[in-house]
């Protein structure tokens, strides 16, 4: 009521009333808004909204494409770098079991020629050995047919003195032999 | 003479003055019972314009065109990008939720229309219009006369609210009847209640039908009017104090009363927002109600089958 009288005072409308003027404005203007706004307005809003939209998603799997894909790829390259160093440690192991059997042969054929040569030596040195004692046997033979001769003062014959000599080497044998 | 406009009454920022027509028109002396062109007539067919030039600039901007490339996907601008993200939110989070797929379709453009119109209408009563109106007219013409003819808030208006309201509840019923039929309308009115008690819930019913559009109306009015009267009087205090105090009065309460009319600003601001908002919601969920689906809640909830939150929405 104070509004009123307050209202009234100034000369202007009722706060309260309902004037048919404004109103009848509000539908038309309202309508005419709506018009407008239906037919220029909202079907581009809603098309760009749409488009938009449909282009994010879009973005969105093509992005998740690629990054499955990228995953893919990066799981197949791990595979083939687990395989590769795989194959790696083979071939390391492979390659020391070859050293090694290759160092073994090597020793083996090393011993095999050493003894080869201490046979071969010690074959050489019987050999020798028997050869000096030959020898020191002639030697002897004649040293002692020497002294022989100087103390018979005589001369013996060749004959006289090989059979001296198979003599004492018969001797000499079976004094070793025994 | 006042220097502002209605200085001495803080309902003069929110009441409408006749221009043509009624008791006292500012133009002409031809007085008559009804106003022919008031000042929320012509507040209110600026706003239109405003809105239509302002939808039709962001709609320019949030097209996506006929060009190639990823540039003509982005919003251009940040006004439209705000509008575009109130656009969504109401859309995405507001009216489909309530409304489901194929109501939102059909009743987005109406919905976001109804909000932006008020809104702008909302927004427009806060600038000063009128009061500028009168310092240029004195300024230069130095005369006494009404200098005002636009200004104020529409929506303060209780006729424009209501004639907004009767917009919302002719789509309401019209969609009604389209969804429901004739049958399932009247069915709607008796809320599925036994036969005798029909005569008490035929009129609850109908009158609640009317209700709800009517309480849109006051609402939407109530709020502009209560907001602006109060910043209307805390502007008033610094007048009141130097009447009644002289020069220390008007720096002392002046002051206070103009911190606390900035801080009431900007509630106003947010007021308008959530009206225009709460506006266009309630008029979604009254459309809601009147569909198949909600029809569906309440037979599930009234046979105990289900709760309204288990039953999908759309």
């Amino acid at each position: 009521m104070v509004s009123m009288t307050l209202a009234a005072s100034e000369g202007t409308l009722n706060p309260v009333a309902v004037e048919l003027a404004p109103a009848i404005t509000t539908l038309v203007v309202f309508g005419l808004v709506c018009l407008v706004l239906f037919t220029k307005v909202w079907p581009k809003i809603a098309s760009g909204l749409d488009e938009r939209q449909a282009k994010i998603r879009q973005e969105i799997e093509a992005a998740e494409a690629a990054q499955a894909e990228a995953r893919a790829a990066m799981e197949s390259q791990q595979a083939e770098l687990a395989k590769a160093r795989a194959e790696a440690n083979e071939m390391i192991m492979k390659a020391k079991a070859d050293a090694e059997a290759t160092a073994k042969e090597l020793r083996a054929r090393a011993q095999a020629e050493l003894t080869e040569l201490r046979e071969q030596a010690g074959q050489q040195i019987k050999e020798a050995k028997e050869t000096a004692i030959t020898e020191l046997h002639a030697e002897t033979a004649m040293l002692a047919t020497a002294i022989a001769t100087r103390i018979l003062q005589r001369e013996i014959n060749v004959d006289d003195q090989q059979s001296l000599i198979d003599d004492s080497l018969r001797e000499l044998e079976s004094v070793h032999g025994g | 003479m006042h220097l502002l406009a209605f200085g001495d009454n803080p309902l003069g920022h929110v009441v409408d003055v006749a221009i043509i027509g009624g008791n006292d028109p500012i133009v002409g002396s031809t007085a008559s019972d009804t106003p022919i062109l008031t000042m929320h007539m012509v507040t209110m067919l600026i706003a239109a314009i405003l809105t239509v030039w302002m939808m039709m600039t962001v709609a320019s901007k949030v097209c996506t065109g006929k060009g190639t490339g990823n540039e003509r996907y982005l919003t251009k601008g940040r006004f439209s990008q705000m509008i575009e993200v109130i656009i969504l939110y109401l859309r995405d989070k507001a009216i489909h939720p309530v409304l489901g797929d194929a109501n939102t379709n059909r009743f987005l453009p109406f919905l976001l229309t109804l909000f932006f119109f008020i809104l702008v209408c909302n927004i427009l009563g806060l600038i000063p219009l009128m009061d500028l109106q009168h310092v240029l007219g004195h300024g230069i013409v130095g005369s006494e006369m009404q200098w005002a003819f636009f200004g104020g808030t529409a929506t303060s208006n209780l006729a424009v609210t209501a004639a907004l309201a009767v917009i919302c509840f002719v789509i309401i019923q019209i969609h009604a009847f389209r969804e429901l039929g004739i049958k399932g309308w009247l069915s709607h009115l008796t809320g599925g209640a036994p036969l005798y008690l029909l005569p008490i819930m035929l009129p609850v019913e109908f009158m609640g039908m009317l209700i709800k559009p009517s309480a849109l109306a006051i609402r939407l009015f109530a709020n502009m009017v209560a907001g602006h009267t109060l910043m209307a009087m805390l502007a008033l205090f610094g007048k009141m104090a130097f009447a009644g105090l002289g020069t220390g009065g008007l720096i002392g309460i002046g002051f206070i009363s103009i911190i606390a009319a900035v801080a009431i600003s900007f509630l106003e601001l947010f007021v308008a927002f959530l009206q225009a908002f709460i506006f266009m919601f309630l008029t979604a969920v009254f459309i809601s109600q009147m569909s198949h689906h909600h029809e569906d809640h309440h037979e599930e909830f009234e046979e105990g089958l289900t709760e309204y939150d288990e039953v999908p929405a759309h």
